[in-house]
């Protein structure tokens, strides 16, 4: 009998430096408080890596976990977090992929796996059920993704084996380089793979014949065949299966937030010539799915003609699709299929290349940066051969695209302009949608605890615009009305802690969350059922706001306050212009109030409260943060912060 | 004979089959245990289940030493646990691949659950099914050389 059900019970710790690894127990009550996942990965880093860690060097950690769900036959169960403190934006790095990665982990038997120090030499390492071995990685230093795995799964010479690689990115240091598995699951965001490379680490390869068992067989039986029928029924199972995240382009058009030409409009013309129903009619070949999923929503494709004639992948999502064509202004498909192809063989984070590149070429047009300064290269809007070229520049950190290869908020620093126009949160580089027309996601972007980025909340009901989902869900009619304030910090605040659970028990947040199909009730269920552990709705949503809440922490001690929750300026200040959200704006203040009032954390200073932290089972944290015992506002100030929110608020992009 | 067969272009390659299997066979969660293993190859955007196909006439059965390994009358290999010494003869014999080492170290296979194959009710895409066929010999090569000429990739 396993001491565990659902969980694998064991962490697998990694020591480069010594070259040794060690096997704990998994701490069960650390199971009850944060679940497994992003949770477990967060309050790991919050109790490890402290405050003076520099991201680059041996003392950062970086790790991986699954899920207690991961490795059984609940719906989209096949997630990882890998997680350290971020090169690129300096405070908690994370982020998330599908594919057959996290299974794997959990047959060889981890729940996680951390990763410590620096190898004295280029090493990949192969973990086989519980043989744990650093191997030579010389051959494979420069090796692209692709390169990579094929070599790693040849010389390991069994081709069921899982891997998560980095490309020559990472290994060149640009920052925000991802972890591949399955060649076209990336784990993109944050640099994670800039850690992993920093580390002497090229590739995770993974077997595991080990299995998973559950606490209650019958009723976790039960509860998946009853997801099973929801996702089926559900009316964005055929838009999802046929074109998964792409279907969003078109939408994100008709409503007027597809950010267009560095969102300066959020409605591209050649919106249809690079949507995801182009890409179905024209390009798929074939549905691909992530471990365990019922619906699946990847795709295969191939281009058949033109200049990229026979180029073939899996993908693209909707967010590297997007940032590829109107955030650059490109309308030719297969540029764009090309760009993204390159930045995954290359291990490169799509969004943030995109946005560096996007941010070029306004400075360009604008007259603030020459031709000469890019490398001669034609910065003008949908030029593919400039695009191209940056992209391949910044993975090598050659002239121009050494300049770019920090991210876009370095990048400004580095030029001494241009920083306004820097489209990021706390050095996160925003997604593809823009704020001033979908309040709740902007409120997202402000606040997240990765940066500017919508995976922390993802408020997706939105979409609906639909004042009743309001009324019944919140109170307040406004709440999922996509161009209004008004219960926008109460919304926020309860999809954050929901994201928070989907995170940290490695479903899928595209079903789980956009669909709706597993609200904090049914997460009880089938936590009880897989795990044993009985937790009410309310506790699942509590594990999920203790995760927010120590993330949060572990930022406020790099020195994080309220006026790092802003938005770029263009937002805040300039109207869009056309389509279905024309002459708004987006005004954050009175959802950033709102927010905190939701959350229990201070106003002024953007920390949560004593009482809120103590509430979470988090005084040590409210301790180490010097937070004061009384009400805010006394005259002890909390050791984290020094001087911000006393008198005007001043945001930190203006 | 009532076959499953499979369509190679239908795989999502999301392996929801091996954990039905493994879960109504043996109560926990194992690819390992599964009588159905989807291969891979990310490449080229190909999966492709790999199950007893239910040969007329059966290697694994024909070469094991101890006469372990009969037919029911559904055509399914049945294994007498008594006589298999769980040498894994049969294993290395069987020209799909289709047996694995079970716990009690003696072969596991498909046995279409009774008449019934829950892999093929489960399925995400309608990729498996279960009817009645002459034979279904197709190698998972050769469905991957067929698509890749279909898709017009060349690699």
């Amino acid at each position: 009998m396993p001491r565990f059900y659902g969980y694998a019970g064991r962490i697998l710790r990694i020591d480069l430096t010594r070259e040794r690894t060690k096997v704990q127990e998994l701490e069960g009550d650390l199971a009850r408080g944060f679940l497994g996942g992003r949770g477990l990965n967060s309050k790991r880093l919050y109790e490890e890596v402290s405050r003076h860690v520099d991201p680059l060097s041996p003392e950062n950690k970086l790790m991986f976990s699954t899920g207690p769900l991961v490795g059984t036959m609940f719906p989209t169960a096949s997630r990882f977090n890998v997680s350290a403190k971020s090169p690129l934006t300096g405070i908690l790095g994370d982020s998330n992929a599908g594919g057959h990665f996290a299974a794997e982990l959990k047959f060889a038997g981890y729940d996680q796996v951390i990763i410590e120090g620096r190898s004295r030499r280029p090493v990949y390492i192969f973990i086989d059920d519980d043989e744990v071995e650093l191997r030579d990685g010389s051959h494979l230093s420069g090796k692209d993704v692709y390169e990579a795995d094929e070599a790693i799964r040849r010389e390991i010479g069994d081709r069921r084996i899982q891997i998560a690689v980095v490309g020559p990115a990472a290994e060149n240091g640009v920052r925000y380089a991802g972890i591949y598995a399955n060649l076209m699951r990336p784990a993109a965001r944050t640099g994670m793979g800039t850690v992993m490379a920093s580390k002497g680490v090229k590739a995770l390869a993974v077997r595991g014949t080990g299995s998973v068992e559950v606490a209650d067989p019958g009723r976790f039986e039960k509860l998946v065949e009853e997801v099973e029928d929801e996702i089926y029924s559900h009316e964005q199972y055929w838009p999802r299966r046929r074109m998964g995240t792409t279907r969003i382009l078109m939408m994100a058009n008709a409503m007027g937030f597809l950010p267009t030409r560095h969102y300066r409009s959020g409605v591209f013309e050649h919106a249809w010539e690079v949507s995801g129903e182009r890409l179905a009619d024209e390009y798929n070949v074939k549905t691909r799915g992530c471990f365990a999923c019922t619906i699946p929503c990847s795709r295969f494709y191939v281009v058949r003609g033109g200049r990229f004639s026979g180029l073939y992948g899996e993908g693209p999502e909707y967010e590297a699709q997007g940032a590829f064509t109107a955030r650059v202004g490109n309308g030719d498909l297969d540029l764009a299929l090309k760009a993204i192809d390159m930045c995954n063989r290359l291990g490169l984070d799509a969004l943030t290349t995109s946005e560096c590149i996007s941010w070029a070429m306004e400075l360009y047009e604008r007259g603030f940066l020459t031709r000469e300064e890019a490398d001669g290269l034609e910065l003008s809007w949908g030029n593919g051969e400039a695009i191209l070229t940056l992209i391949e520049k910044i993975s090598r950190r050659e002239g121009f695209g050494d300049v770019l290869a920090d991210g876009s908020r370095a990048a400004a620093e580095r030029l001494g302009r241009g920083m306004e126009l820097t489209m990021q949160v706390k050095g996160l580089d925003l997604i593809m949608a823009d704020p001033r027309g979908l309040k709740g996601f902007g409120l997202g972007f402000a606040v997240a605890s990765r940066g500017g980025d919508h995976l922390r909340s993802e408020p997706f009901i939105e979409l609906s615009d639909d004042p009743r989902r309001g009324e019944e869900m919140f109170g307040i009619p406004e709440a999922t009305m996509r161009l209004a304030y008004r219960g926008k910090g109460r919304l926020v605040s309860y999809f954050e802690d929901w994201c928070a659970v989907i995170d940290s028990l490695e479903v899928c947040k595209n079903i789980m969350e956009n669909m709706e199909i597993l609200p904090f009730e049914r997460a009880a269920e089938v936590l009880e059922a897989a795990t044993g552990m009985r937790m009410s709705p309310e506790e699942v949503r509590r594990c999920g706001e203790r995760i927010v809440n120590l993330e949060r922490a572990f930022n406020v001690r790099e020195g994080i306050t309220r006026r790092d929750d802003c938005l770029p300026r263009r937002f805040r200040e300039e109207p869009l212009t056309g389509g279905a959200s024309k002459g708004s704006i987006f005004e954050q203040e009175p959802m950033l109030e709102e927010y905190y009032r939701e959350r229990g954390w201070n106003s002024e200073t953007g920390i949560p409260e004593r009482g809120t932290l103590e509430r979470l089972g988090l005084k040590h944290v409210a301790d180490e943060l010097g937070l004061p015992r009384e009400n805010p506002g006394s005259e002890r100030e909390p050791k984290a912060f020094k001087g911000a929110g006393r008198g005007r608020i001043v945001c930190a992009t203006s | 004979m009532k076959r499953l067969l499979v369509r190679a272009e239908s795989c999502a390659g999301c392996r929801f089959c091996e954990m039905v299997c493994s879960f109504s066979h043996e109560g926990r969660f194992s690819p390992s245990l599964s009588r159905i293993t989807v291969i891979k190859e990310d490449r080229f955007g190909f999966d492709y289940p790999i199950f007893c196909r239910l040969c007329e006439s059966c290697p694994p059965a024909d070469s094991c030493p101890s006469r372990a390994l009969g037919r029911s009358p559904e055509g399914t290999l049945m294994l007498d646990e008594e006589a298999c010494s769980g040498c894994g003869t049969c294993l290395k014999a069987c020209p799909h691949t289709a047996l694995k080492i079970g716990e009690a170290s003696k072969p596991i296979f498909c046995d279409l659950c009774g008449g019934r194959p829950r892999c093929v009710e489960r399925c995400p895409t309608g990729a498996l099914s279960y009817e009645e066929v002459e034979e279904f010999d197709e190698k998972p090569i050769e469905a991957l050389k067929r698509l890749m000429e279909r898709w017009g990739i060349h690699a």
